[in-house]
């Protein structure tokens, strides 16, 4: 009986030390599998990071600003190459001139004037 | 006589056995009890790995949230020169001078070293690793680090200033900052498998604690308008260095600071002093005729003047003391609005011969001169304005023009911010708040007044005679189109080494803000010594009017009403309003 009792006491020990083990190699077996994840996933942040730098670095007014200037040659015009142009509700081109002069039996048969020229002061 | 042979060697193999167990129950006793604690540390050695764990330094972010300074994951190169046998170092060097650009000698330094851990380069490029990488040779390792960068290049890079190899913070707000942006590291204790490797399975750990984000009053855009043009007027008249500050005159907020010559905080590594100096804070000039506006503020408040009392300027030529004033042009009779429109040195110096000594200094003391304005950026100086019992008997007709006093930019931006904003002196400030990796606020930064200078009435009846000093006066070169300006130019001649005026040296300056109807902005512009021209009004007016028309433009000021609008709402807003 005694023989009995520390026999079966010896295996689930052992049972108890072998899961034990089982248990501790998983860990290792599983923490090695997370690790390669780990680093598939912090070298995909890591790449985020350097992609969002570049793009905030490109779109940098500094950036672009020295793109315009060292590609595009852009000078503010001189006065005189400037037209100055009338605002469209007080412009007296000639074809508002012609449109005031239309009415229905004109534009019925057609016997508006096809075009008149009329020079703007500046 | 058998059994009795028997039973003697069995007697004597149990005793040996015994012997033999006895020797190791004892032996597992010493070790147990004597010995437990020396090879406890020596298996915990081998097992585990004690690493620390770097924080997140705080980005720093611009008004809108835009990153000024963030972190970038580089890779630094280690050698484990112990196994790198010696027939191979020689092709190692030769292989990572011509990718890493470093000296044989410091190579051939680092990898004969007989260390199992030694640095080769830290925080180098990708693409330099991926050369390496591609070596694939025996002794090198990576290590994976942040590097801190600085998108915008030079942009605001006196204020950002920059952070070093270990992100520790060593100029501009990375350093006032430190404490804040660093964080606290935490560590781990990692176990190791047989081959010394690390395994994710921690037996203990205390996380870092993230540095804190800081958010600037700055605004990104004003911020290059104002560079771009100071740049312009630093490079088109050849001068020694330049100074903008863009600020709300109402609250006292930054939106914009620059100084010339600048830097890249990407490349700190050849940047010389000159170069690093927030100017606008940390240099003490004469500011010449800008300082009027104190003069003239004194003199109404004190209601000694109006604006029609006429002063004779005698002809270009009075003298005070020893010393004989001179106007930049002879004038007759001049009104006081037209002594500051037409920045009369003579003028001026009669009005404050009426006010006194006394009252011209508490006035100055009153708009902020002489003392630190209280910003939060490091290096601000004090300024130099000397108490009347110091004044000598020329200095009645030197302070009040503006000599015999020392200033910086940022305490000509906040004492013109009086005028626009209606006679308060204001806190002026540079970070926003600072915030938590979440957005959450652990400090911020309000508007602050710190006293007020001049009466509502007052500051109107200046802000009328500068608008005619733009309109009419030195400053017709800042006039915007659109809108209206009120301004105060300044020509004012340097200090030689003897101690006398110069005559070719000159710092032009210009204050103003604009629309002056309702203020928006208020900018000082001092550009040192511009050559061949050199009046304020010439060189440094246009920064002015050039800055304060895109900047009006960007935060979509209406020109007829002066309302603002939030550049964040531009598809709320009528395009007929």
């Amino acid at each position: 009986m005694k023989l009995n009792k520390f026999l079966s006491t010896v295996i689930l020990a052992t049972l108890f030390s072998l899961l034990y083990v089982y248990q501790q190699s998983e860990v290792v077996r599983l923490a090695y599998i997370g690790q390669k994840k780990q680093a598939v996933f912090q070298d995909s942040l890591d790449k985020n990071s350097i992609l969002r730098y570049n793009i905030n670095r490109n779109a940098s007014l500094v950036h672009i600003g020295n793109k315009v200037l060292g590609y595009a040659d852009f000078h503010m015009p001189e006065s005189y190459r400037l037209v100055k142009l009338n605002p469209p509700g007080r412009e007296t081109t000639g074809t508002n001139l012609t449109a005031d002069k239309e009415n229905i039996f004109s534009r019925l048969f057609g016997i508006t004037r096809q075009a008149e020229a009329k020079t703007i002061n500046p | 006589m058998h059994i009795s042979n028997y039973r003697r060697r069995v007697k004597a193999v149990f005793l040996i056995c015994f012997g033999f167990l006895l020797l190791c129950v004892s032996r597992l006793f010493y070790i147990q009890f004597f010995h437990s604690s020396y090879l406890t540390s020596i298996a915990r050695k081998q097992h585990n790995l004690f690493v620390e764990l770097e924080p997140r330094r705080g980005t720093i972010y611009d008004v809108n949230l835009k990153p000024q300074a963030a972190n970038m994951p580089v890779d630094s190169l280690y050698a484990v020169a112990n196994e790198i046998k010696d027939k191979d170092k020689d092709a190692i060097i030769s292989q990572l001078r011509a990718i890493l650009n470093l000296s044989p000698a410091y190579l051939r330094d680092r990898l004969y070293r007989k260390k199992s851990f030694i640095w080769i380069a830290r925080k180098i490029n990708p693409q330099q690793g991926e050369a390496i990488r591609k070596l694939n040779i025996k002794g090198l390792g990576f290590l994976r680090e942040s590097k801190r960068c600085y998108p915008n290049s030079y942009l605001a890079s006196q204020i950002i200033g920059f952070a070093g190899l270990d992100n520790q913070g060593l100029e501009g707000l990375e350093l006032y900052y430190n404490k804040y942006l660093k964080g606290a590291p935490g560590w781990a204790l990692f176990l190791r498998d047989a081959r010394q490797k690390k395994l994710d399975i921690w037996e203990k750990m205390v996380l870092p604690k993230d540095g804190y984000d800081l958010v600037l009053t700055i605004d990104e855009v004003i911020q290059y308008i104002a560079e771009r043009e100071l740049d312009k007027a630093f490079k088109a008249y050849h001068a020694m260095a330049a100074s903008i500050v863009v600020m709300d005159p109402h609250t006292g907020a930054i939106l914009a600071l620059a100084n010339r010559p600048t830097f890249d905080p990407n490349d700190y590594a050849g940047v010389t002093k000159d170069q690093v100096r927030d100017r606008a804070i940390c240099d003490l000039f004469e500011p010449g005729s800008v300082f009027k506006i104190v003069t003239a503020s004194a003199a109404l408040q004190e209601n000694r003047v109006t604006e029609t009392d006429k002063f004779f300027c005698e002809n270009g030529s009075y003298k005070v003391a020893s010393h004989i004033l001179h106007d930049h042009k002879p004038h007759g009779w001049l009104t006081f609005s037209e002594v500051i429109e037409q920045s009369s040195n003579i003028g001026t110096t009669k009005v404050a011969q009426m006010l006194g000594s006394e009252v011209v200094y508490r006035y100055a003391r009153l708009f902020g001169f002489g003392a630190k304005t209280g910003i939060n950026l490091p290096g601000e100086i004090n300024g130099m304005l000397k108490e009347p019992r110091f004044w000598s008997k020329v200095s009645i007709g030197a302070i009040p023009i503006g000599q015999e006093v020392g200033v910086n930019v940022l305490q000509l931006a906040n004492a013109i911010s009086v005028i626009a904003n209606g006679g308060q002196l204001m806190k002026p400030y540079i970070v926003k708040e600072i915030r938590d990796k979440y957005g959450e606020t652990i400090k911020s930064f309000s508007p602050e007044m710190l006293h007020k200078v001049i009466s509502l009435e007052t500051a109107d009846r200046i802000k009328k005679i500068l608008v005619l000093a733009v309109e009419n006066g030195t400053g017709r070169m800042a006039r915007i189109p659109g809108f209206s300006a009120a301004g105060k130019t300044g020509t004012a001649q340097k200090l030689e080494a003897n101690g006398a005026y110069s005559h070719n040296k000159f710092i032009a300056t210009f204050i103003g803000f604009a629309p002056a109807d309702d203020p928006v902005i208020a900018i000082a512009v001092m550009v040192d010594s511009p050559h061949p021209v050199y009046f304020g009004g010439v060189v440094a007016a246009p920064v002015f009017k050039n800055v304060a028309s895109d900047t009006l433009k960007y935060l979509k000021v209406n020109s007829s009403s002066s309302r603002t609008v939030n550049p964040n709402e531009t598809n709320k807003i009528n395009p007929g309003d």
